[in-house]
């Protein structure tokens, strides 16, 4: 009963800051940002369904408000501008804060996040995974069109793991608290979920089309060399981080060498065992380190 | 003093439903329509006429009362509502119905506490500077000890706002506080000001709070928080039970023999069974316009904190 009276009231009340979708077109920063959890199509309906016990607002005619923005891509708006403060904020609901504030809104805007960061993370990364998925996708079209070389497959991942950490630089010095947040209980299942779908999205365009057990052992192996370099990454100094890369390459070098079957499925485990024990050294020497500080 | 803070806003821009209620507080007019003052049916003019009165007379005890009532526990209460608001440094707040400034002192010290926290991670970072210049920076800082934030405290009551002001005096609170007597249903602030709006135990007591929600929408910048802190319905049967039990039977008796006054606690009481419960409260919230409106129980629902957002 409640939602049929709600909407004549909520279309006398113009909203505030939710602005038009068409003004959004004219930002070509905003709109490639919009794919995130939802993959939701920028132009038409952001919200018709209602999502949950909220009344999705519609306007006097049902028209008008199919052109306004829903509350979650004003909100993936907020976390990309707090972005740029995460060098010098960290993680945190400051940085939220002075990103609101470059949009124009209160400081109070960033009572909508989570205090300790989480959702500013969960965007950073998954933003990094959608810039990733796009430069394979461009190198697979170039590959396509003869205008490139097919890589073999040990460079193609290669290229692909230094490519997404390289998205990490401007971030390196915060990314350990990052790490740590994300291993916080009720970040677990969103922060696999992400990295898991990037793997698969790698899998994919090195053109992996396995349908047996090689799948999860790809998958497997992979994501222990990526936790294990990007962990390394952290502690590296070295001028573009030179080592980190040769450490990526041994490492899928020996991936690549992994024989038989029962090779794999014992590697797999090993690799999984590392990748846990360098997260919970990491965890605890970031931990310890601010402590100290 | 607040700085920019518009006169007394001209009625006439706003809704006919305002107007009704303009007429209906003109003492001696049209008595308006017919409301509840706790169990009892009256109308509109009455209503605020009495509850001015009950606030007038249990002034002077009141943060005893809320001592007494609720074992202290309206103080821990009140904590978690500012550390939910989280304030950051240069927070403009608005406390309304904030008579006796409980939530405004906790507001400056949390923000005071952030800001040192602030300043001392800047000194952190610029270890590498001289003496001097540690120093000369320890002087600009400390004439900005609360970083520019400010609360205004609003209320419809003159004698709330006296012991208020008494309070602040007593307990040393100087900078950042501004006392106004002003009326939750019809503010006397221009619109877009504040960065948060909060009221703690006092929107039960006002009489159109359609109105009130919308005024504070109003006053709220864009990107701006409403927090309420309000007795809600109870969920658990049978703690539900013990409840109306010590509400009905221990609070006025309390309220006779510590402020010589049973009929206004009386009158608290039944106005709290009179306050729609959780999810009504959120939807006349969403209805004044806010977005992300949410609340959370305390206690299993004694009490409730709502929250919305001016997007």
């Amino acid at each position: 009963v409640r939602c049929q009276l709600s909407p004549p009231h909520r279309a006398l009340q113009a909203s505030a800051v939710l602005r038009r979708v068409s003004d959004e077109q004219k930002e070509p920063l905003a709109s490639s940002s919009q794919q995130q959890f939802d993959s939701h199509p920028t132009n038409h309906q952001p919200e018709q369904e209602p999502q949950g016990p909220r009344p999705s607002y519609t306007g006097q005619g049902g028209q008008e408000s199919e052109d306004y923005e829903s509350e979650e891509q004003l909100q993936h708006r907020i976390l990309t501008a707090a972005l740029e403060f995460v060098p010098e904020h960290g993680w945190t609901a400051e940085a939220i804060a002075e990103g609101a504030k470059t949009l124009g809104l209160s400081a109070a805007a960033a009572g909508m996040f989570h205090s300790d960061g989480s959702e500013l993370i969960l965007h950073f990364v998954s933003q990094c995974n959608t810039k990733l998925s796009e430069l394979l996708e461009q190198e697979q079209k170039l590959v396509q069109l003869g205008e490139a070389e097919k890589k073999p497959t040990d460079q193609f991942l290669r290229d692909a793991v230094q490519a997404r950490l390289r998205m990490l630089i401007p971030y390196i010095e915060k990314w350990p608290q990052a790490l740590s947040i994300l291993l916080l209980p009720h970040n677990i299942p969103s922060g696999l979920n992400l990295l898991t779908s990037m793997i698969d999205d790698i899998w994919h365009y090195a053109g992996d089309q396995s349908t047996d057990f090689n799948w999860y052992t790809r998958r497997a192996v992979l994501t222990g060399i990526y936790n294990t370099t990007e962990l390394v990454m952290m502690q590296d100094s070295s001028p573009d981080f030179e080592d980190t890369w040769r450490f990526l390459e041994n490492r899928v070098a020996d991936a690549m060498n992994m024989g038989s079957t029962a090779n794999q499925v014992q590697s797999t485990g090993e690799a999984v065992v590392q990748g846990l024990m360098g997260a919970a050294v990491t965890v605890s020497s970031a931990e310890t380190s601010r402590a100290v500080r | 003093a607040a700085a920019g803070l518009c006169p007394y806003r001209a009625l006439l821009a706003r809704r006919g439903g305002a107007l009704r209620a303009l007429c209906g507080s003109v003492r001696g007019l049209a008595a308006g329509p017919e409301t509840h003052f706790g169990f009892q049916t009256v109308t509109e003019a009455e209503r605020r006429e009495k509850i001015y009165r009950v606030f007038e007379s249990v002034a002077k005890k009141y943060d005893v009362m809320n001592d007494s009532m609720t074992l202290g526990i309206h103080r821990v209460w009140k904590d978690i509502l500012v550390h939910k608001m989280n304030p950051s440094p240069g927070t403009l707040l608005l406390d309304v119905a904030g008579g006796t400034g409980d939530i405004a002192f906790r507001f400056i010290n949390y923000v005071r506490s952030v800001r040192e926290h602030q300043l001392q991670r800047k000194l952190r970072h610029h270890q590498n500077l001289s003496w001097q210049e540690i120093a000369e920076s320890y002087q600009e800082d400390k004439s900005k000890s609360l970083g520019d934030s400010q609360v205004v405290i609003c209320d419809i009551n003159k004698e709330m706002l006296k012991v208020g002001k008494q309070k602040a005096q007593h307990l040393g609170y100087s900078e950042g506080l501004s006392w106004v007597l002003g009326n939750a249903e019809e503010l006397p602030f221009d619109d877009d000001k504040f960065d948060v709006y909060t009221i703690a135990f006092g929107i039960r007591n006002v009489t159109r709070i359609d109105l009130a929600l919308q005024e504070a929408y109003r006053v709220l910048k864009p990107g701006g928080r409403f927090l309420c802190l309000e007795f809600s319905q109870v969920s658990n049967s049978l703690l539900s039970r013990l409840y109306d039990l010590y509400s009905f039977q221990v609070i006025p008796v309390l309220g006779e023999v510590i402020a010589g006054d049973w009929k206004s606690y009386q009158y608290l009481v039944e106005s709290i069974r009179r306050f729609p419960p959780q999810e009504e409260f959120k939807a006349m919230i969403e209805d004044a316009g806010f977005f992300k409106v949410d609340y959370q129980n305390l206690n299993s629902g004694i009490v409730a904190i709502h929250s919305g957002f001016k997007l």
